[in-house]
């Protein structure tokens, strides 16, 4: 058994204190394994964003220790800490500079990180587009001029480009339309097997996490409440939250109408 | 039998530019009839939201949209109607609700107030304390139970699943023949949205409400409508009762629309092309029970 690549022990995070404190985040613990896609799930106010944060080093944990191939991250992260871990966000069209060239924002990825000799980098922003199925001309556009599907595959390139090693999808697929979104979802697991990275996918998506996740936790008011195999969680989810988190999806065929329904008539059972 | 609530027929839409003109709408027809919930499904572009604009005749105000075709409401051409009465129309026969609860309500005077107001362009002369009466027994019906701290409050004292309840009350308030909902519930959490969508088709049943419900979600539509018309492009592609498009989807538009989402039962992500020629094939009609 191989050594995780990420690893949460007891990460809590309160925000403000006294009688105001909201505790976000209370005694996470889970671990992710290198090539594996854990989806974080829970509803606003769950925790799952700040966790995510935690993870990125936007603010550090108020209690417990993140672990990055066993050795605990700092407070303040280092150059190489940044670089193993990379995010994509929700709104492609906000998370890109825009007054810079697609080229540009890729380029300053490479820059930062000091990856290849300075003289290959505008031969790498047109592999890196490429390798998420755009155009290596795309480089002279500005966001402005892609749609949201393509603007996401930049944004994803970008995360790569720093040859990253964990990847925190923050909602990735969510503000875009369903044939979009499968197409990006099919491009991330791509990519997830040529480059054997490992994704930490945070959505309220249950559908979208039932068919790219190998494992799920399900978050509650700063909890997690669950955690398991895809496969078991929704054959056989332990916790009445997930049962009810699951049961409430709008779906589109009549097989997932008797998923719902047996999940929904187990948590009658478990509430009489 | 009576007329239906709404009738569009052969709806044009374009818009005057820069590069000259778009078209947006290339002559869709649809119909709503009485207390009937009626989908148009669409991705971002395809025209859905621009179709409710018009039938609340707030696109018509807008100098560089051209309007061509027929929009009748209860039998009546908009053509025919002035600006004021077509202002009329809002918020007393027809009325909305928008996706952002939070958002759309006014944020600097209290839920009370704004009920107030609502109930005054059907009954200008409603005593405050009528109105406050009258909404705290619409808000008992979207299960708001303690309606006095909710009529008292602003909206950002409430949660996003609370204001689209108190939204939901608002928009059927001067019971409206007509309510047109803009994708409802999609910025809310999940068991909130179930309990939402649950609660506002129980609501239009009881009141006998037509509903234009435009939403992206396919899951949500087909637990609300009893009808869909699919939207593509600015052309209606495939349109029946909800049932029968679920079952046995015709369109290679809408065929491709519903293998894109991710099931809940697994099967992983599907291999679909975003864009296809097929797409722009002729619309397909699944017959309604009891009309042409």
């Amino acid at each position: 058994m191989t050594a995780p690549i990420l690893e949460l022990a007891a990460v809590s995070k309160i925000f403000g204190t006294g009688a105001d404190a909201v505790r976000a985040a209370q005694s996470i613990s889970f671990a992710v394994n290198k090539g594996e896609c854990l989806a974080i799930v829970g509803e606003s106010g769950s925790g799952k964003s700040t966790v995510a944060n935690m993870i990125l080093g936007i603010y550090p944990p108020s209690g417990g220790e993140i672990r990055l191939n066993g050795t605990t991250l700092p407070a303040s992260r280092k150059l190489e800490h940044r670089r193993a871990i990379q995010l994509v966000q929700q709104n492609p069209l906000s998370s890109l500079n825009p007054r810079r060239s697609i080229g540009a924002s890729l380029r300053l990825a490479l820059d930062v990180h000091g990856i290849g000799a300075r003289k290959e980098r505008a031969d790498l922003v047109g592999g890196l587009l490429e390798e998420v199925g755009l155009p290596a001309d795309f480089a002279r556009r500005s966001p402005a001029a892609l749609s949201g599907g393509q603007c996401q595959r930049v944004a994803i390139a970008r995360a790569l480009a720093c040859q990253s090693e964990i990847v925190v999808l923050d909602e990735p697929t969510s503000a875009l339309d369903v044939l979009v979104q499968a197409r990006v979802l099919k491009l991330l697991n791509q990519l997830r097997e040529t480059r054997n990275l490992t994704f930490v996918f945070i959505t309220h998506d249950l559908s979208v996490v039932r068919n790219i996740a190998s494992r799920i936790a399900v978050f509650e008011k700063g909890r997690m409440v669950e955690l398991g195999q895809t496969e078991d969680l929704f054959a056989n989810p332990a916790h009445s939250y997930t049962r009810r988190l699951i049961s409430a999806v709008p779906v589109v065929t009549r097989e997932e109408d008797a998923l719902r329904s047996s999940l929904a008539a187990g948590l009658e059972e478990t509430t009489k | 039998m009576s007329a239906p609530t709404l009738d569009i027929e052969n709806l044009k839409l374009g818009f005057k530019g820069y590069t000259g003109y778009t078209e947006v709408l290339h002559g869709i027809s649809l119909s709503v009839n009485p207390g009937e919930r009626v989908a148009l499904v669409g991705e971002s572009g395809s025209g859905k939201s621009v179709t409710a604009r018009i039938v609340l005749g707030l696109l018509q105000e807008l100098r560089a949209a051209r309007i061509e075709g027929r929009v009748r409401f209860e039998g009546q051409d908009l053509d025919s109607l002035n600006r004021r009465e077509r202002h009329a129309l809002r918020g007393k026969a027809m009325s909305m609700i928008f996706q952002d609860p939070t958002s759309s309500l006014n944020p600097v005077f209290r839920i009370g107030d704004q009920f107030h107001d609502v109930l005054r362009r059907a009954d200008p002369r409603i005593t405050r304390d009528a109105a406050l009466g009258r909404a705290a027994s619409i808000l008992a019906e979207v299960s708001v139970r303690d309606a006095v701290r909710v009529l008292n409050a602003f909206p950002f004292q409430l949660s996003g699943g609370l204001n689209q309840r108190v939204m939901i009350a608002m928009a059927l308030a001067n019971e409206p023949a007509l309510l047109i909902a803009d994708e409802p519930g999609t910025a809310l959490d999940v068991t909130v949205q179930a309990q939402t969508l649950h609660l506002m088709r129980k609501l239009v049943e009881d009141h006998h409400t037509a509903v234009l419900f435009i939403s992206h979600n396919l899951g949500v539509v087909r637990e609300f409508a009893d009808q869909i018309y699919v939207i593509y492009k600015g052309r209606i592609v495939e349109q029946g009762p909800t049932e029968a498009v679920f079952d046995g989807p015709r369109h290679p538009y809408t065929r491709a629309l519903m293998a894109a989402v991710p099931r809940l039962t697994g099967g992983g992500i599907p291999d679909i092309d975003e864009n296809s020629p097929d797409f722009g094939a002729p619309l397909e009609t699944h017959e309604r029970e009891g009309r042409q």
